[in-house]
């Protein structure tokens, strides 16, 4: 295939933390409201006068001090942007907002806090920390939208003057709108059964989304989806097989690159930093404000193994299976970064479910943060799981 | 570096001199009981005996037999009595009587659950009318929610305590089936043991099963969490047992998720009037809040003692203790207000007599995180091997608040709140969660109260949340001229830290950093990894 016109200019965008477009939306006036969750509803850290980025440590090495502060046994994530923070690569961020979704993420901002990292000759700077939902149920959305009153809107509009009125949020989910719909139709292309764009370049694309300033991309978006309308994949498939990648935290497209190269096509992704469910339009309608519907949206279609009911615990696992069986998957492959607590459990429970439940070939590993540091180990798990899949084809099997 | 006197005990104490002699490497339990004097050992003898009826009285219902043999971690049972002796190593005077007199209770209040446990078990005593006004809930979880309900129509049974947490304490090697069950179903190896183990409990489908309805509690953490999600699975849809999950806000310091607490244990009193068909009954709710806030003025005024040149209340009892009369409890049972009077006063004629209990008091420690369940003699080691005087721990620090007791309009919507800031403020999760202030800035203000040179950091190498704030300790520790001490464990499995190695941290520390010598040398190195 032709590459994808603005791809280098998208990969470019990931090396950094601190990429070029943060910079250009700062000398535009915007607040950089910095976040580490995917609990954080983003049309509220995305209202007009501000932008929001999603912190990541792309190309992480050594992680020593960080792993100081925390001991090597906290997830690497959480050590990786400690250890970057430190460094002083968010020094871009004027505020940082984080729920307390899982501990080891929570811990790693309250040691910036208190090694003062981030803020240095801003007066205007915050810390804020949010609780953030457990179910899915009436009461979590009030408690969703007093805590997004709190801990975002009344901190952004005392600092830094932000319009936090019901029509700056409307606005807000407007442009967040815009991106979704750009990126699922991009991701869209992934359901061909000899796709014209892959996995990893949906990827790039859907991560440049959260880590860089919206305004900045969309029209580069909107480009390459219109460039994809016309693009013709080879004439021979080359992908062994089509997979479904669930899992936690993953801001590494290297990762996908990885499992690609195995022969494995990554047809739909179902994690942090993900279009599932990240990029789902919200829709607002005239009848209540707009932060409940937001918060309600959040919610409702939180797919965080956080989400304690029983009715979110089987969901999680029928919403796989549907993605799966939209996209044509034909095995799974959850994904974990090492010492993530929540999805220690959910990978289990989830692999068994998934396997036993729904018949599906499933891959689950636990990997680190950065995927150059173990590429043999990865690579192997990966070729086997491909290699199963394709016998089972050949036996006439597969998915039962 | 902050410094504390030295104060040398000037009475000689009754008995052998040195427990060690109790030890042998070939034997896993004791190889005989201590010696303490005549007045001491009967004492000793006598709170034997009453354990002994304890579990004569549990042995002879037949059905309780049928549970012994179906059950894998009953063998932890066996070893009561090596249990009990764990925690009294070197004690004399009050602070035996103490440890007795709180521990036993534990002791009864264990054996009634499992009784309890068997009785309504499809698989053991299948009494289907008691199981159905049972309601079953978490090990570590508070049981506000049932406050108003009458504790003896509709039993809340903690069914992880006996079947994991108690049998964990009483047999260091009980658990790790339970490990290994859970990790060969893929459940990685570095999560938290204790939700890790029990939901290896109910991979192996080894919990009794009984219940009207489940209610389950995020309670100390994301393991803790999560590992809900796996037994509610077997219980739901192999057992049908309704289950709820009753979710507790993490920043329990934070006024704007009080509401949101307050209307989940709404929720939970709800959903057990619902599947019980039991009456939520203010009267009881009341008189059980006036019992909370007896127990809290006594916790308070014995921490008061602790505070002093003469602590009297030392170890694992005390905080196993308050476990079980704060969560489990949670004032629905008068018989613990009586246990609390007769420690305070056991407690104050200590304090009066100026009772010492080893050779010299060196220095003042406060134990913070959590200790490890196989080795719940380390404080009384501490206290008789160092001259480190463990003067409170971290899972004794808790609500020291008084909640609404009067029966009136305002009090019965405050109640609820009450009993979510009791829910929130659970053992454990009120230090390790809400932010780093309840974890850090508690614990200076601690060792500040307690006049403490020395802090013992318990570092369960799997608790995300302490560890997470390691460094932090260290650099405020220093600023501070804290001594700080870490001890890393692996809460539940011997396998990762044994009981020596464990020790050994502390005399490294101390001949090390301090360059101090024990101040019994021989208990420096005892034989017990491989005892129960």
């Amino acid at each position: 295939m032709r590459d994808l016109k603005h791809l280098q200019f998208f990969e470019d965008l990931l090396q950094v933390a601190n990429n070029p477009l943060i910079s250009q939306a700062k000398e535009e006036g915007k607040v950089c409201v910095a976040y580490t969750c995917e609990n954080v509803p983003e049309p509220l850290v995305n209202l007009p006068g501000c932008f929001s980025v999603r912190l990541h440590a792309p190309n992480t090495g050594t992680m020593d001090i960080a792993t100081y502060y925390m001991t090597n046994l906290l997830c690497e994530p959480s050590r990786a942007l400690l250890e970057r923070a430190i460094e002083g690569g968010f020094n871009f961020s004027d505020c940082v907002i984080t729920p307390d979704g899982c501990t080891m993420m929570n811990r790693a901002v309250e040691n910036m806090e208190l090694l003062k990292t981030m803020g240095k000759g801003n007066p205007k700077f915050f810390h804020e920390y949010m609780e953030i939902a457990f179910k899915n149920t009436e009461n979590d959305v009030n408690l969703a939208v007093l805590q997004c009153t709190n801990h975002i809107l009344k901190p952004l509009a005392e600092k830094y003057g932000i319009d936090t009125s019901d029509t700056a949020i409307r606005k807000a989910v407007e442009e967040h709108n815009k991106i979704c719909r750009v990126i699922r139709a991009i991701g869209e292309y992934r359901k061909e059964e000899n796709p014209r764009i892959t996995g990893y370049e949906f990827q790039v694309l859907c991560l440049a989304s959260y880590v860089c300033p919206k305004h900045l991309i969309i029209e580069r978006l909107e480009e390459t989806l219109k460039e994809l309308k016309t693009r013709n994949p080879d004439k021979k498939n080359p992908w062994r097989a089509r997979v479904l990648l669930v899992g936690s935290e993953m801001d590494d497209s290297g990762y996908v690159k990885l499992v690609e190269e195995q022969g494995a096509y990554v047809c739909c992704d179902r994690f942090c930093f993900g279009s599932y469910p990240g990029r789902e339009e919200i829709l607002l309608d005239g009848g209540e404000d707009a932060l409940t519907q937001v918060c309600r949206h959040y919610v409702q279609n939180c797919q965080c193994p956080r989400m304690m009911n029983q009715e979110k615990v089987y969901h999680r696992k029928q919403y796989v299976a549907d993605l799966a069986k939209e996209y044509g998957a034909d095995g799974i492959i959850y994904e974990q970064v090492k010492f993530c607590d929540p999805w220690a459990y959910e990978r289990m429970l989830g692999s068994s479910m998934l396997a036993n439940d729904f018949g599906y070939p499933v891959l689950s590993v636990d990997r680190p943060y950065n995927i150059s540091s173990s590429v043999g180990q990865m690579r192997t798990r990966v070729q086997a799981f491909v290699e199963s899949i394709e016998i089972k084809k050949i036996q006439g099997g597969g998915k039962a | 570096m902050k410094t504390v006197e030295k104060i040398v005990n000037p009475v000689p104490r009754a008995g052998e001199q040195s427990p060690s002699k109790i030890y042998d490497p070939r034997l896993k339990v004791r190889a005989r009981r201590e010696w303490r004097g005549v007045k001491d050992t009967f004492y000793d003898y006598t709170r034997w005996l009453y354990l002994v009826s304890v579990l004569v009285r549990f042995i002879a219902v037949p059905r309780n037999v049928k549970g012994f043999f179906r059950y894998r971690w009953m063998m932890s049972y066996l070893f009561v009595m090596h249990g009990m002796d764990k925690f009294t190593i070197g004690l004399r005077d009050e602070a035996l009587r103490i440890t007795h007199t709180s521990f036993n209770y534990v002791i009864a209040d264990v054996t009634e659950a499992i009784s309890k446990c068997f009785r309504g078990d499809r698989r053991v005593g299948n009494d289907k009318e008691f199981s159905d006004r049972c309601v079953i809930t978490d090990e570590n979880s508070m049981v506000t929610f049932m406050m108003g309900f009458d504790r003896f129509k509709n039993p809340t049974i903690l069914r992880e305590v006996p079947t994991m947490f108690a049998s964990n304490i009483f047999h260091q090697f009980n658990v790790m089936h339970y490990l290994d069950i859970a990790q060969e179903y893929g459940i990685p190896g570095d999560v938290c043991p204790m939700p890790e183990a029990e939901a290896g409990i109910s991979i192996d489908d080894d919990f009794c099963v009984l219940g009207a309805c489940a209610v389950q509690n995020n309670t100390t953490c994301d393991g803790s969490l999560m590992g809900n999600g796996i037994i509610a699975k077997r219980l739901e849809r192999q057992y049908g047992i309704p289950t709820f999950q009753l979710a507790t806000p993490l920043r329990h310091k934070e006024e704007d998720v009080l509401e949101y607490a307050a209307q989940e244990i709404k929720n939970a009193i709800a959903f057990v009037e619902k599947h019980t068909g039991a009456k939520w009954d203010w009267d009881l709710y009341f008189a059980s809040a006036k019992r909370v806030n007896e127990s809290t003025r006594c916790r308070i005024a014995q921490l008061e003692i602790n505070s002093t040149p003469y602590p009297q209340f030392f170890g694992a009892a005390f905080s196993l203790y308050n476990d079980t009369n704060y969560m489990g409890n949670s004032g629905r049972n008068e018989d613990f207000i009586k246990i609390d009077h007769k420690l305070l006063e056991l407690a104050e004629k200590g304090y009066r007599e100026k009772r010492m209990y080893a050779k010299e008091y060196r220095h003042r420690c406060i134990i913070w995180g959590v200790q490890p369940q196989y080795t719940i003699d380390m404080l009384y080691w501490l206290l008789q091997c160092w001259g480190i005087v463990p003067l409170a721990d971290m899972l004794s620090i808790i609500n020291t608040d008084m909640i609404a007791e009067e029966d009136t309009p305002e009090n019965r919507e405050q109640a609820y709140r009450d009993m979510a800031m009791l829910n929130m403020e659970m053992i454990m999760r009120n230090h390790t969660h809400g932010g780093y202030k309840v974890l850090l800035d508690d614990l200076w203000e601690l060792c500040e109260k307690m006049n403490a040179d020395m802090v013992m950091m318990w570092e369960h190498m799997s608790c995300k949340a302490l560890t997470g704030m390691h460094g932090m300790f260290e650099e405020q520790a220093r600023e501070r001229g804290i001594r700080l001490m870490w001890v890393s464990h692996d809460l539940c499995d011997p396998r990762v830290f044994t009981r020596s190695a464990i020790r050994d941290q502390v005399s490294a520390y101390m001949r090390t950093v301090l360059r101090e010598e024990p101040l019994d040398p021989s208990l420096e190195h005892i034989p017990d990894d491989e005892a129960y």
